[in-house]
């Protein structure tokens, strides 16, 4: 049997196969992987989808990184919510406008 | 390549969301005070999460002056809003969620319409993300530090930024990056996917660590 395999592909799927399938098995955790042989197989024998998806999942882990807050608002910030704050307390402490009687 | 060693990289819901904000020592007292119109309390409510709010208005606007502005707005609608908080989340978790909604209602009063996010903030052809079927040169592992990531991301097309950070930075999951979107799933997914990719091509390119920072930061 003569094998018809496919340019960029190792296995049963090309590079371009595999790498469609990525959004979906990234937001599965890679769960679709341990079901699909397929694409297991194309994981293991393609340097270079592996290297793809070991950068891909280098940089969703140090995207943690950026967890830390590096900026800070300036004072004027804190002045501006104060007066904002001080002004709604006062509207609410003010009584309510009693309408005339006549 | 150990396929059983993978760990692609997948948001858990509120665990994963409390691994991530924990809970802060004294904020518990504080919010409660806060509550009952304690002024000192909210103001240690502010210090203790100015930074990270001002950092997410910043990532998401990439403008000094209207992430400042954000800021303030956040926080006036903690003052007013406070009462809501019932504690079924992280504190930081519900005030970034309450931030992000505010952020993404400016972008729309601009005019920015997010409901079709691939059509008005997809990147041109130009920025999108090259298809990589070839080539084996640099391997991003191990050598991307922080100020070089947070340079990439700020260089980022808007539409990709917001998701990645949405989702990769605050822990957001796809449905709730859809619903604050209002798009699909699937478009948070593959929006998601090209901004890695993108950033993947930007990290790989060396003089990108000698360019200065993305964000502007520039005097109001």
């Amino acid at each position: 049997m003569t094998s018809h395999k496919k340019p960029n592909s190792h296995a049963n799927i090309s590079c371009a196969e595999f790498q469609e399938q990525l959004p979906d098995l990234f937001a599965a955790g890679g769960n679709g992987l341990t079901e699909d042989t397929d694409l297991r197989e194309h994981l293991k024998t393609c340097e270079n989808c592996s290297a793809l998806v070991r950068d891909l999942q280098y940089i969703a882990d140090q995207a943690s990184l950026l967890l830390q807050p590096t900026h800070e608002p300036s004072d004027n910030v804190w002045k501006r919510i104060q007066a904002e704050m001080d002004s709604e307390r006062a509207q609410a402490a003010q009584p309510p406008l009693i309408p005339k009687i006549k | 390549m150990d396929v059983q060693g993978l760990q692609m990289t997948q948001n858990t819901s509120a665990p994963g969301v409390y691994k991530r904000n924990p809970p802060i020592a004294g904020e518990a007292e504080a919010i409660e005070a806060a509550k009952n119109g304690d002024a000192e309390a909210f103001s240690k409510l502010y210090a203790l999460h100015k930074r990270r709010v001002y950092t997410l208005c910043l990532r998401m606007l990439g403008n000094v002056s209207e992430a400042e502005d954000m800021t303030q707005e956040a926080f006036l609608h903690l003052f007013r809003k406070i009462g809501s908080f019932r504690g079924e989340s992280a504190f930081s978790t519900w005030l970034h969620r309450l931030t992000v909604n505010l952020v993404l209602m400016h972008l729309r009063k601009k005019g920015l319409n997010l409901v079709s996010l691939e059509e008005t903030i997809n990147p041109s052809e130009e920025d999108a993300p090259k298809r990589d079927f070839g080539s084996r040169d640099l391997q991003l592992t191990g050598s991307v530090d922080r100020v070089a990531l947070e340079r990439a991301v700020a260089s980022l097309p808007p539409g990709y930024r917001m998701v990645f950070v949405l989702h990769d930075v605050e822990g957001f999951e796809h449905n709730e990056i859809a619903t604050m979107l209002e798009c699909s799933t699937g478009n948070s997914k593959s929006q998601l996917h090209k901004a890695r990719l993108k950033l993947r091509e930007l990290l790989r390119q060396p003089e990108l660590s000698n360019q200065p920072a993305g964000l502007k930061e520039t005097a109001k």
